[in-house]
């Protein structure tokens, strides 16, 4: 999809990048990342050639982009950076028709581009004619991404785009981008330097040190596996922890770990039924599989007291296991429901079941660095 | 008071004349000079020349220190005496503000939001007449109404060199000693400027781009 081939970039006498080469894939995020000056952004910018490369080739999609004209090829490939990129003086129906205006597509395909993007980036119709000082930090990176994404480039390039958003709206707008991204399958380099984040959107992650490309691979390749100290110290020393980002909770789901009872169920048989089995808690679903309560037996005094929960604390599938893991923390459980977006009971995840994972991870680590 | 009404009713040819002359030579300097002022501003802000930019902007701001009557002296000593060398003085005077605002609003444009610009596929051309100038629009108005106002002043000097106008008729009731016809040329002469200040503060509003007007 993009390819780089001997890639140098010079500043006068002080090289920025230093013979890269690099294939990035159809589909998938590749995120470059490496501390300041490392040449990351150097690297994107070379891609539409918002800075030309010293020598070398870049290529995107089998084409040469020394050949394209940099108008033409830029208005061809998505560019989001920090929230200042948006135009103040535009509302966010004409900075997101920008390029399909440039491409002088009629108004009417233009008008329509722009509610579906909106919808896309899950903000209301209403917010067209708004201008970008109206707008939440979130929103302002929304209605970025959604200009990129006007013209259906292949390809997106992405400088920081996250970086001035305070972490909780980070977290959420990470969410919602991946959700986006499997949608629209597009081919995305991501710059940024938080690891982070780059473990939680990354398909591959390329680490730069230096204008040197020191290890380009499978997020999982590198965190379990990383090529040396450098790598190992950007990662932190929490890495095992850090791969926990890469599994879902629904790949952990216990089906044979828990008792379901049903509403309809008397008090006393319901204390029967919990004290015969070896379960602390039971959970009520209704006729059609949805979470509606637990009843969990305790202990006081010498008597035993069913207690109802009408909220009982989920976690959803699609969590990775950090947060069901965060989830657990907070509520004091070691063992939650899991259920989908609708509210349907999948099953149950346990602490035990993490922490597994956890020390699987070190063992591999171990057994492959001895 | 009842001698300036008299000296109005009089003399009405005379003061129309004045105010005709006088509004004829702002105009056409004024003119000149937001053309060629914003003409430079452009020039000395253009890729790559970011450190001229800040060079005029030091210089633009301290020559706004120098009085008009030496500006007006020193055309008259290069250039001559008449309607000419007058609106030449003025439209050297009333650059500096033009230049110095145009400059000073588009070097403080983000580079960031030039390289989006860019970015997403804009010539440069497009990023400057879509993006650099509206931005900068503000700015750069503040400059011509300041240029505006102080033109009608020191075009009232500009009379010593033949630029006619109502610093004429200041300059013929100095020499009679007479102060209702100094005083309606100066009553007139501050009018002019207080509507043209107007005029241009609601131009500048005018084209303003909503999204700018936005206070959080």
């Amino acid at each position: 999809m993009i390819e780089l081939k001997n890639i140098t970039k010079k500043f006068g006498k002080q090289t920025a990048v230093k013979n890269l080469n690099l294939k990035v894939e159809k589909g998938n995020i590749t995120m470059f990342i490496g501390p300041s000056g490392c040449g990351k952004t150097t690297t994107l910018k070379m891609i539409n050639r918002l800075i030309e490369p010293t020598s070398g080739d870049i290529l995107v999609q089998g084409k040469s982009v020394v050949d394209m004209e940099a108008v033409k090829l830029r208005r061809s490939i998505g560019y989001v950076i920090q929230e200042v990129g948006l135009f103040p003086h535009f509302s966010v129906f004409d900075n997101i028709a920008v390029v399909p205006r440039l491409l002088e597509w009629e108004e009417s395909r233009i008008e329509e581009r722009v509610e579906e993007l909106l919808h896309l980036v899950t903000l209301d119709s209403s917010y067209a004619q708004k201008y970008p000082l109206q707008l939440s930090g979130g929103e302002q990176q929304r209605v970025g991404l959604a200009r990129a994404l006007a013209a259906d480039p292949e390809v997106l390039l992405m400088d920081e785009p996250f970086g001035a958003i305070d972490p909780i709206n980070r977290l959420k707008l990470h969410d919602s981008f991946l959700e986006i991204q499997e949608e629209i399958k597009k081919t995305i380099i991501f710059v940024t330097h938080d690891i982070n984040e780059a473990v939680k959107l990354g398909d591959k992650i390329a680490i730069m040190s230096e204008g040197n490309l020191v290890q380009y691979d499978d997020v999982e390749e590198i965190l379990q596996n990383p090529k040396n100290e450098f790598v190992e110290n950007l990662l932190g020393r929490d890495r095992s922890l850090k791969a926990l980002t890469l599994e879902k909770t629904k790949n952990f789901v216990t089906q044979d770990d828990y008792l379901i009872i049903s509403p309809n169920d008397d008090q006393q048989s319901l204390r029967q039924k919990i004290k015969k089995s070896q379960f602390e808690q039971a959970f009520i679903l209704d006729e059609n599989g949805r979470l509606i309560g637990r009843k969990i037996l305790e202990v006081k005094k010498g008597n035993e007291e069913l207690i109802h929960d009408h909220n009982p604390v989920v976690v959803d599938r699609n969590n990775n296991l950090i947060e069901a893991l965060s989830t657990m923390l907070e509520s004091g459980e070691h063992q939650l429901p899991v259920v989908n977006s609708k509210g349907k009971f999948t099953g149950v995840i346990n602490l035990s079941s993490i922490f597994a994972e956890v020390s699987e991870a070190e063992t591999k680590k171990e057994v492959k660095g001895a | 008071m009842d001698k300036i009404i008299s000296y109005f009713l009089q003399n009405q040819e005379r003061v129309f004349a004045a105010i005709g002359e006088h509004c004829y030579l702002f105009a056409v300097s004024t003119l000149f000079a937001i053309v060629i002022g914003i003409s430079i501003g452009i020039f000395v802000t253009g890729e790559g020349r970011e450190k001229i930019g800040r060079v005029v902007l030091t210089v633009t701001g301290a020559a706004q220190a120098v009085p008009s009557m030496a500006v007006v002296a020193l055309v008259f000593i290069f250039v001559g005496i008449g309607f000419a060398p007058a609106a030449i003085a003025l439209v050297i005077y009333s650059l500096v503000p033009i230049i110095f605002n145009t400059t000073s609003g588009l070097l403080s444009i983000s580079p960031k939001l030039v390289e989006a610009a860019k970015g997403v596929g804009l010539t440069n051309l497009q990023v400057l007449w879509k993006i650099k100038l509206p931005i900068a629009v503000p700015v750069i108005m503040a400059g011509i109404r300041s240029a505006a106002t102080i033109n009608i002043g020191t075009a009232t000097v500009a009379a010593v060199i033949g630029g006619g106008g109502l610093g004429d008729l200041i300059f013929i009731g100095l020499k009679l000693q007479r102060t209702e016809i100094i005083l309606i040329g100066t009553f007139l002469a501050a009018f002019i400027a207080v509507l043209v200040d107007t005029l241009i503060a609601q131009a500048e509003k005018a084209i303003t781009p909503n999204g700018l007007k936005i206070s959080r």
